[in-house]
């Protein structure tokens, strides 16, 4: 999946003063980040945010279209694997317990990896506990073509063609850096 | 679009979220424990089971059975709880959707009735 993001008039440099950074609610305006959730219980409320770019969503749509895995690990489905994913992340539940059992994992260049044993998804975080998803894949396919590096070049490009890198960016890469609980 | 809701059948959710829930609750409870003194090996000799199997279990990769799981909680000196309860829906609280736009399930739409009905 690569990035097709469009832009609009909302992202136009044309504003006078200070140099142009666009905030959250105009990258959703402009169509370059979509909002994403999942159902929570009545009693709950979402303690963390969760955005995709139009291509992400376009790929989640084909897991609960069916897609799965070739070779899975799990004994649940990748849709259910990525609804809990959804679940943990948004009802404020812990992600990262120790070095070996973390759904949340750093990367260069600013970029995270949520993951669940047949699915891995990388994007950034705009702010603390807010993530913006780029690309979603099956972690077997993802070690077999070796596409970490790829991912994390093509998101600091978004990054940067967005022209958030130096603003709606967390640049820390410990978990403490980019949740709160 | 501005909002896209990954929106699974309840059924699937219920499962999904329920052996979630348990894998973290071991996980938290297996860091308690690791913080005391308790290694993974010393978990695994209790059990009489190997390591790996432990790993892939609380990873998710591997399915706890019930069994598994009063198993780990007595190696961890813990307590289960369980309760089925049906859903409350106190006043103020959000209201969850009764039908789900996945599934081939129609969408129930509701309108107010008017005189005619």
């Amino acid at each position: 999946m690569h990035g097709r993001h469009q832009r609009s008039n909302v992202l136009s440099p044309a504003r006078l003063g200070s140099p142009f950074m666009p905030t959250i609610s105009e990258l959703v305006d402009s169509g370059a980040l979509v909002r994403i959730d999942v159902e929570l219980a009545p009693h709950e409320q979402p303690m963390r945010l969760l955005y995709g770019t139009p291509d992400f969503v376009a790929w989640l749509q084909h897991v609960l279209d069916g897609a799965s895995p070739p070779r899975p690990l799990a004994h649940m489905s990748a849709a259910e694997q990525i609804d809990d994913l959804f679940y943990s992340f948004l009802s404020g539940a812990p992600l990262a317990f120790n070095r070996q059992f973390r759904t949340i994992r750093a990367e260069d260049n600013a970029v995270w990896e949520l993951k669940t044993p047949d699915v891995r998804i990388f994007g950034w975080f705009l702010a603390k506990d807010c993530f913006a998803a780029v690309f979603g894949n099956w972690a077997d396919t993802i070690k077999d073509h070796d596409l970490y590096r790829g991912y994390r070049i093509a998101i600091r490009r978004l990054r940067r063609e967005l022209e958030i890198d130096a603003g709606l960016c967390v640049k820390g890469d410990a978990p403490d850096d980019v949740l709160s609980l | 679009m501005t909002f896209f809701r990954f929106d699974i059948h309840a059924r699937s959710r219920k499962a999904a979220r329920l052996m979630g829930r348990v894998r973290r609750e071991l996980l938290k409870a297996v860091m308690e424990e690791r913080s005391a003194g308790l290694t993974q090996q010393e978990l695994a000799q209790r059990l009489q089971a190997q390591r790996a199997t432990i790993n892939r279990q609380l990873s998710g990769e591997a399915e706890i059975t019930l069994r598994g799981l009063a198993d780990l909680a007595w190696a961890l000196d813990r307590e289960i709880t369980v309760e089925l309860r049906r859903p409350e829906r106190p006043e103020g609280q959000n209201i969850p959707p009764m039908t789900s736009t996945v599934g081939h399930q129609p969408v129930r739409v509701i309108t107010p009735k008017t005189r005619q009905d």
